[in-house]
């Protein structure tokens, strides 16, 4: 288990790092001289002199890339080319809303997921397990907008139970009626998977020998179901509960556009669209951190929970 | 053989209700997989596909018909509407709900005049990826494989991981802030963000094909590399052609993510992503502008998944 776990924070090391150098090349791919194009449609020459001076442009790019790996290191991200505000200002604004979105959506998922896979599998081939299976195939991979759009339509403004947007919502705990439709959405794609993949291990596992033994051995059949079969068939969906976090921050940009939270998702469409690279570059870091955290964490749990089959790179 | 058994027989074996073919399969697998006896230890235990087929081949057509029902209306709009005429000459009031329905949009025109212009884009955009990084990532993945020479395995697959530690939708966030906004450059995007996918799958499909017999044979033969790679991608078209459903449907939900937040195409772009992203602030007063173009993507994503999710369960079961 040590060995596998420190080769595997190894590879997560190395993948931060990647993650780190990639942002910054950011700048380096931009055509033609970077502070020109950061400057925008209207090129005013005392702007572009301000991001030159400031993301220090005229240094040699090594230098600058040790910089910005140092700055990471101790926090400091730089400064806002719109509004001058430091980087990790921002993002720490901007982090809370994101943090209660993921962490309640990963709360629930896992329950759900587990609990509709289970049920799909206890009931193979009668009709909920067919009404579970094509919702889930479904539903994979509906664009959330879409979604989100079609939920407010019904729920917030058809039939007026739920509020559209969070709009003057001081924070996003204090009323929680408006993070029903947002988890809803962000949920959708991330049950599917997980539950498709809950069913096929439970029907495996419950098919298997030693559940037939267990069985034999007169063990109560929900002991047998939720204490012998289950764990085993958890391990490959440990991988793709690593994966949908992926789709989780892909979909949290889309819903906090949607409902109009203030969060690391909207700071960074923000920021995109106003070619504000610094800001940018510390979203895909934390974005970025965060990703390769999950997916160390997922492949260590899934070493711990069923060593003989190392989740091999 | 009357109706009445035959129908029993499928509910229960499917795959023996001919005897001959049933033999035939047997003697197949025996050739293939030399540890049968695993293979006869666990298939009486799981007669799961088995009845799953049984009930998918009995019903033929319900499944079927409602999946085409749901793509013939997002499809035929799509491929079909830019054809179609305009339907509102003259433009009244931004999100109008006095006019004719299904309202206006957020400029004063017909709703329904973006409906029938709106598909096309989204469809083509995503349909070209798809086809680019199949075009880009087949041959790459086909030579990773396909090599005796380790480190060209890894130069041509390493980059890939670190492409798979950043989520797709932040990466082409990213791409996106320092590209030119076109709409080929969208294409371009989406395709390198599906390329890590597609070359590790020809890879894994490719590798098992690489380690066959035959392959072995043609080594040893001294067949020419080109030959070898040939025969290699022939074998594996077939696993290649189950996934590039998936990939679609993934390309189109990228396609349609990207027009919403209003990155990668132009300004001027106009498809249903768009047309729900602008008609937005008019939901209270014209709510078809955004319900209907939302509605036709999620119909088009609905069906396409349980459309390839059924090829693919036919080909797995046959």
């Amino acid at each position: 288990m040590l060995a596998y776990a420190a080769r595997r924070t190894g590879l997560g090391f190395v993948q931060v790092l990647a993650v780190a150098v990639l942002a910054f090349a950011l700048v380096e791919l931009l055509p033609g001289d970077a502070a020109v194009a950061l400057a925008g449609d209207q090129p005013d020459p005392a702007a572009i002199e301000r991001i030159r001076e400031r993301m220090h442009l005229d240094q040699p790019a090594l230098v600058r890339l040790a910089d910005w790996i140092g700055g990471l290191v101790t926090g400091d991200l730089g400064a806002s080319l719109v509004s001058g505000r430091p980087v990790a200002d921002i993002l720490g604004a901007a982090l809370q809303p994101t943090l209660v979105l993921a962490v309640s959506t990963l709360v629930l998922l896992l329950p759900l997921s587990i609990g509709l896979g289970v049920a799909a599998a206890r009931r193979r081939g009668r009709w909920p397990d067919r009404l579970i299976t094509t919702a889930t195939v479904g539903l994979y991979s509906v664009p959330e907008f879409a979604l989100a759009v079609l939920l407010v339509s019904v729920f917030a403004i058809g039939l007026a139970w739920l509020p559209p947007t969070a709009v003057g919502v001081p924070s996003l705990l204090a009323e929680p009626l408006v993070l029903v439709l947002p988890l809803a959405v962000l949920l959708a794609r991330p049950i599917c998977s997980i539950a498709r993949l809950v069913r096929a291990g439970m029907i495996e596992a419950l098919g298997s020998e030693y559940v037939a033994h267990v069985r034999r051995a007169g063990v109560a059949e929900r002991r047998v179901v939720f204490a012998h079969a289950l764990p085993n068939a958890l391990t490959p969906a440990t991988a793709q509960i690593a994966r949908t976090v992926d789709w989780l921050l892909g979909g949290v940009i889309v819903v906090e556009s949607v409902f109009v939270i203030p969060g690391l998702g909207t700071a960074l469409v923000d920021a995109v669209n106003a070619r504000d690279l610094p800001v940018v570059q510390g979203i895909a870091v934390v974005f970025g951190v965060t990703t390769v955290a999950v997916n160390l964490l997922a492949d260590l749990v899934a070493f711990r929970l069923a060593p003989r089959m190392e989740v091999a790179r | 053989m009357t109706a009445e058994p035959s129908q029993a027989e499928a509910r229960g074996h499917p795959t023996d209700g001919e005897p001959s073919s049933a033999e035939k399969r047997r003697t197949r697998r025996a050739h293939s997989k030399p540890g049968a006896l695993g293979f006869r230890h666990t298939r009486p235990r799981d007669p799961g596909p088995t009845r799953r087929t049984a009930r998918r081949t009995a019903p033929p057509s319900a499944d079927l018909i409602a999946i085409l029902a749901l793509l013939t209306v997002p499809l035929g709009l799509a491929l079909v509407g830019p054809f179609l005429p305009d339907v509102g000459g003259d433009r009244t009031r931004p999100f109008d709900a006095d006019a004719p329905w299904p309202g206006t949009d957020h400029l004063g025109a017909s709703v329904l005049d973006g409906i029938f212009d709106g598909g096309w884009g989204i469809v083509v955009t995503a349909a070209a990826a798809t086809l680019l990084a199949y075009l880009v990532g087949f041959p790459i993945g086909l030579a990773a494989a396909a090599t005796r020479h380790r480190w060209i395995d890894e130069i041509l697959m390493r980059p890939f991981d670190l492409l798979l530690a950043i989520p797709s939708l932040l990466l082409m966030l990213l791409l996106a802030s320092i590209a030119p906004p076109t709409a080929w450059m969208l294409v371009l995007i989406v395709a390198l963000v599906n390329l890590p996918d597609i070359a590790r799958i020809v890879r894994a499909a490719a590798l098992e094909v690489a380690r066959r017999p035959a392959m072995e044979a043609m080594w040893l033969q001294g067949e020419s590399k080109w030959h070898n790679g040939v025969y290699i991608g022939r074998s594996i078209l077939p696993t290649v052609a189950a996934d590039a459903g998936v990939r679609l449907v993934g390309a189109f939900y990228l396609v349609a993510a990207a027009s919403f937040l209003g990155v990668g195409a132009g300004p001027e772009a106009s498809d249903w992503a768009v047309m729900v992203d602008v008609n937005r602030g008019g939901i209270f007063l014209s709510p078809w502008g955004v319900v209907l173009p939302a509605a036709l993507l999620v119909a088009l994503s609905v069906g396409l998944n349980l459309l390839f999710d059924r090829l693919l369960s036919r080909r797995a079961a046959s």
